[in-house]
C-alpha cells in the first residue's frame, strides 16, 4: 500500500523566519517519517501566488515589523486563495506575524495599518511594551482531552478574537493575546493560531500529532487516529519549560529583575 | 608610538583630549572616587582570594554602588586613546586583535576581558587599572560593550575610535528585535563629534547604511577577495533584504552569512568603497592563515594564528582600529604572531591523557561558523552540548532550531547534553537524527564533564559546545583540576 502523504506549504521561509521557525516543520516531518509517512513541503515566497486548496497543511511563521511590512504587501496576490484553503479546512498553523497577519488587520504601535488576509475574524494593535516570558495554556479541543501548550512568547501586539473565533487556550502564565482577557492564540475551523513563537511544536507533541491527523484527514476521507510515539525527550523538554513558565508566572518579561533593564 | 598614519586622526586626538577635563571635584568628592575605587579593587581580590571567580564584574558592581560616576571620571581624566568595540559576533577577539598591535606598537594598554561587557564588567576596567586616586597609566583603553549596555556606556566613556563588528540575531529576548539592536548602534554613532571615528563592517548592508549623516568620520572595512566566499549567501542568513527598499539584495560573493558584496537591482544600494580591504585569505583549518590588508597607509601582510573566516573579519576590523588610533601598522604582524585563542575560542586543553576542545556558542552564526570548522577535522567526535538559561544566556532557545546539528549527527561518536536546557538539547538531537537512547542527560555541570570524558579514550578529544554561563562553570571545574590557568590570568 502507498504511504500516506501530506502535503505542507512553507509559507514565506525566508522573509518569516524570525527564530527556529522551521523548527515546526522539523517535529512535523520527523514524526511522519517515523511513523512511515511521507512529507510533501513546498517552500512559497514573495511573488509566488498559487491555489492554497492543494495544500493539505500551511505553515506561516513570525517576523519583524519590516519583514512583516513585505509580507502584507505580497498577500494581497495570496488572500483569496488563502481564505479558500481556510474555509475547505486545510489546516493552518500561524504564529506570531503569521497569526496578525492572517486576521483583519494590524495596527502597528507606529506607522500605517496593515490589512491582513482576513482569513479569520480578529484584529491586532501594536503596544508600546513587549511580552517576553515562557508561556503556558491549557487548551481543550482534541478527542483525548485537555493538553498544556508550553512555549516562550515575543511581541508587542495585542490581538482581539471577533465573536466566531475562540481562543486557542486558557492562560496558565504568562500573557497570551493582549495581557487582559487570559486567553492566548485562536481557532477558527482548521486554523491554529499562536504567539507561541519559534518552534512550538517539538515541545508539544501532542500538537504536533492534532496537526497532522487533521491535515491527512484533510487529504483521505477515512484516517485513524495516529498511533503514539516514545515520546521521552519530549515530554521531558515539556516539564522543563513548563516549570520555567510557573516560575517566571505574573511577570511581563523574563528579565524584569536583571542588571541591565533598569 | 610610530608615526601617525594620517594627519586628520592625529589632528583629532589632540582635539579630543582639549576637550576633557581633568578629575576635579572638592575633596569629599575625590575622596568617594577613592574610596569607591578602593572598594572595588578590594572586592575583586577578595573574589580571587575566596576562589569565587575573576572579579571581571564584581569590582565594577562595588564601584559604581559607592561612586556610580566613577568610569566617567577615570576615563575622563585619563589622555589614553579610548576605542570601543561592539557587535553581534567577534568583539572579544576584535580587542584582543587590538590589544596585541597596540601592545606590539610599545603602547601600555588597559582592557576589560573575557567577555565581560556589561556595564558592571566595563566599570571594572577603570576600577582595576586605575590608582586609588583615579590615574590611569595607559596609552590605550580597549573597551568591548555589550549591545545592550552601548546607551548607558559609550557617554561615559566618550570614546575616540568606536568599530561596529556585524549584525546577527542574537539572543532576541535579551536584545529585542534586530532592528532594535541596529536602531540602538545607529543612535549612538548619530551621538559622535566629529572628531571620533566609526568603523563599519561595509559588508554588512545593515551595518554599512548607519547614521549616513552622523558627523564622525567613517572607515569601511571588508572583504575583496575571491579567495574565499561563496556565489549564494547560506541558510539562516540574517538581511539579505535592501534595508532601503526591502527588495532581496544580490551578491557577487557572500563570506558569512548575509556578510559580502551585495548591491541591491532595485534602489542601487551596494556596499560601500572598503577603506580597509582584505585582498588576501588563504585559510588553514589549523594553522597559520595568511591574510594580506590594503588600507590607506599601505598594504599589511601577515600570519594569523586564528582558524575561520569570521577571524579574517576580525583583524581587519582591529586592523582599521589600529589605523584610525594612529599606531603603526607594521606593528600587525608582530601582535598578530602572538595570538592565541581567546577563552572558549576553539581553545585546546590538555586533560591528563586526553584533549578537550573548548568552544564557545552563542547564537546559530557562531554555533554554525563554528561546527564547520569542527567538522572539517577527521574522525567520530565526542560531544559535551552544555547551555542554560541565566541571564547573561538568554531565557529562549529557539534559535537552537536554526543551527545545523543535523550535520553533527552523523559524525557523533558519543553525547551528553547539560546545563539547565539539558532536557531541551536532548529533544533538539533527537530531531536532528540521533537516536534518544544513545543521549545522555546530565544537568550537572562537573558530573556531565565527568561523564563526557569517560567515553573519551586516552589519546582522543572531548568537544564542549557550551553557552557563557555553563563555559564559566565548566572552565572553573578545569581549573580546580589543574588544566587550564584562571581566565583572569590570561
Amino acid at each position: 500500500m502507498e504511504p500516506m502523504t501530506l502535503r505542507i506549504c512553507h509559507l514565506y521561509p525566508t522573509l518569516l523566519s524570525i527564530a527556529g521557525d522551521r523548527g515546526n516543520l522539523m517535529a512535523i516531518a520527523k514524526r511522519a517519517e517515523w511513523r512511515g509517512m511521507r512529507v510533501e513541503a513546498t517552500e512559497v515566497g514573495v511573488g509566488q501566488h498559487l491555489d492554497f486548496t492543494q495544500f493539505d497543511l500551511i505553515l506561516f511563521h513570525g517576523g519583524q515589523d519590516k519583514e512583516m511590512d513585505v509580507a502584507a504587501r505580497d498577500l494581497e496576490g495570496k488572500a483569496a486563495s488563502l481564505r479558500d484553503a481556510v474555509e475547505q479546512d486545510v489546516v493552518v498553523l500561524a504564529v506570531c506575524a503569521g497569526y496578525q497577519l492572517l486576521g483583519r488587520y494590524y495596527e502597528p504601535f507606529k506607522g500605517p495599518r496593515l490589512e491582513g488576509v482576513g482569513a479569520i475574524d480578529l484584529y491586532t494593535t501594536g503596544g508600546g511594551t513587549r511580552f517576553m516570558n515562557h508561556i503556558a495554556l491549557e487548551c481543550d479541543f482534541t478527542a483525548d482531552g485537555p493538553h498544556t501548550l508550553v512555549g516562550f512568547e515575543n511581541h508587542s501586539g495585542r490581538t482581539y478574537l471577533g465573536a466566531g473565533v475562540r481562543p486557542l487556550g486558557k492562560l496558565i502564565a504568562g500573557s497570551g493575546n493582549n495581557g487582559e482577557d487570559g486567553g492566548e492564540g485562536a481557532r477558527y475551523r482548521q486554523v491554529y493560531g499562536t504567539y507561541l513563537h519559534g518552534p512550538v511544536l517539538p515541545k508539544n507533541p501532542w500538537l504536533t500529532d492534532h496537526l497532522t491527523w487533521m491535515g491527512l484527514r484533510h487529504r483521505y476521507s477515512d484516517v485513524e487516529p495516529l498511533a503514539p510515539l516514545p515520546d521521552g525527550a519530549e515530554e521531558r523538554a515539556h516539564r522543563a519549560a513548563l516549570a520555567m513558565a510557573m516560575r517566571q508566572r505574573g511577570k511581563m518579561t523574563a528579565l524584569e529583575a536583571t542588571v541591565w533593564s533598569r | 608610538m610610530g608615526e601617525p598614519l594620517a594627519g586628520t586622526i592625529q589632528q583629532t586626538t589632540g582635539t579630543v583630549r582639549a576637550r576633557r577635563r581633568p578629575t576635579r571635584g572638592g575633596p569629599l568628592a575625590r575622596t568617594r572616587l577613592a574610596l569607591a575605587l578602593s572598594a572595588g579593587k578590594l572586592a575583586g581580590k577578595t573574589g580571587r582570594m575566596l576562589k569565587l571567580g575573576g572579579g571581571t564584574s564584581f569590582p565594577g558592581i562595588v564601584a559604581r554602588r559607592i561612586d556610580p560616576t566613577v568610569l566617567r571620571k577615570v576615563v575622563g581624566a585619563s589622555t589614553a586613546r579610548k576605542i570601543v568595540v561592539c557587535g553581534s559576533n567577534g568583539k572579544t577577539t576584535t580587542c584582543r586583535m587590538l590589544a596585541a598591535i597596540a601592545r606590539a606598537a610599545d603602547q601600555r594598554v588597559t582592557q576589560n576581558r573575557s567577555g565581560s561587557n556589561l556595564l558592571p564588567g566595563v566599570t571594572a576596567v577603570a576600577v582595576n587599572g586605575a590608582s586609588i586616586f583615579g590615574g590611569l597609566d595607559a596609552d590605550v583603553l580597549v573597551f568591548e560593550i555589550d549591545e545592550a549596555t552601548i546607551r548607558h556606556a559609550v557617554p561615559e566613556i566618550e570614546p575616540d575610535v568606536v568599530i561596529v563588528n556585524n549584525i546577527f540575531r542574537d539572543q532576541l529576548d535579551r536584545y529585542g528585535e534586530l532592528y532594535a539592536v541596529a536602531a540602538a548602534l545607529e543612535n549612538m554613532i548619530r551621538a559622535l563629534p566629529a572628531e571620533a571615528t566609526v568603523i563599519l563592517n561595509g559588508d554588512d548592508p545593515l551595518v554599512a547604511g548607519f547614521a549616513p549623516e552622523a558627523q564622525a568620520k567613517r572607515l569601511y572595512f571588508g572583504i575583496r577577495t575571491e579567495d574565499v566566499g561563496t556565489q549564494v549567501p547560506e541558510h539562516a542568513a540574517d538581511t539579505i533584504r535592501c534595508v532601503r527598499c526591502q527588495h532581496d539584495l544580490e551578491y557577487t560573493n557572500a563570506y558569512i552569512s548575509h556578510l559580502g558584496a551585495y548591491r541591491c537591482p532595485n534602489c542601487g544600494y551596494a556596499r560601500p568603497a572598503l577603506d580597509v580591504a582584505v585582498t588576501r585569505a588563504r585559510l588553514s583549518p589549523d594553522g597559520v592563515s595568511e591574510i594580506a590588508v590594503e588600507t590607506p597607509a599601505g598594504t599589511v601582510a601577515f600570519g594569523l594564528p586564528l582558524p575561520g573566516l569570521h577571524n579574517v573579519y576580525n583583524a581587519a576590523g582591529a586592523i582599521a582600529g589600529a589605523l584610525a588610533m594612529g599606531l603603526d601598522l607594521g606593528a600587525v604582524p608582530a601582535g598578530m604572531a602572538g595570538l592565541r585563542p581567546a577563552f572558549g575560542r576553539l581553545e585546546d586543553i590538555q586533560a591528563g591523557d586526553k584533549h578537550i576542545v573548548l568552544c564557545f556558542v552563542k547564537n546559530p552564526i557562531s554555533y554554525n561558523t563554528t561546527l564547520r570548522t569542527i567538522l572539517q577535522r577527521p574522525g567520530q567526535k565526542h560531544v559535551l552540548s552544555v547551555h542554560s538559561n541565566a541571564e547573561t544566556d538568554g531565557e529562549d532557545f529557539a534559535w537552537l532550531w536554526d543551527i545545523d546539528l543535523e550535520e553533527l549527527a552523523p559524525q557523533l561518536a558519543s553525547l551528553v547534553t547539560a546545563g539547565k536546557k539539558a532536557e531541551e538539547l536532548a529533544m533538539r538531537f533527537k530531531y536532528a537524527g540521533v537516536p534518544e537512547e544513545t543521549i545522555a542527560v546530565i544537568p550537572d555541570r562537573p558530573q556531565a564533564l565527568d561523564a563526557a570524558l569517560a567515553n573519551v579514550p586516552p589519546g582522543g578529544t572531548l568537544y564542549i559546545l557550551s553557552g557563557y554561563t555553563p563555559l564559566h562553570e565548566l572552565r572553573r571545574v578545569m581549573q580546580q583540576r589543574g588544566w587550564v590557568a584562571p581566565f583572569w590570568e590570561e
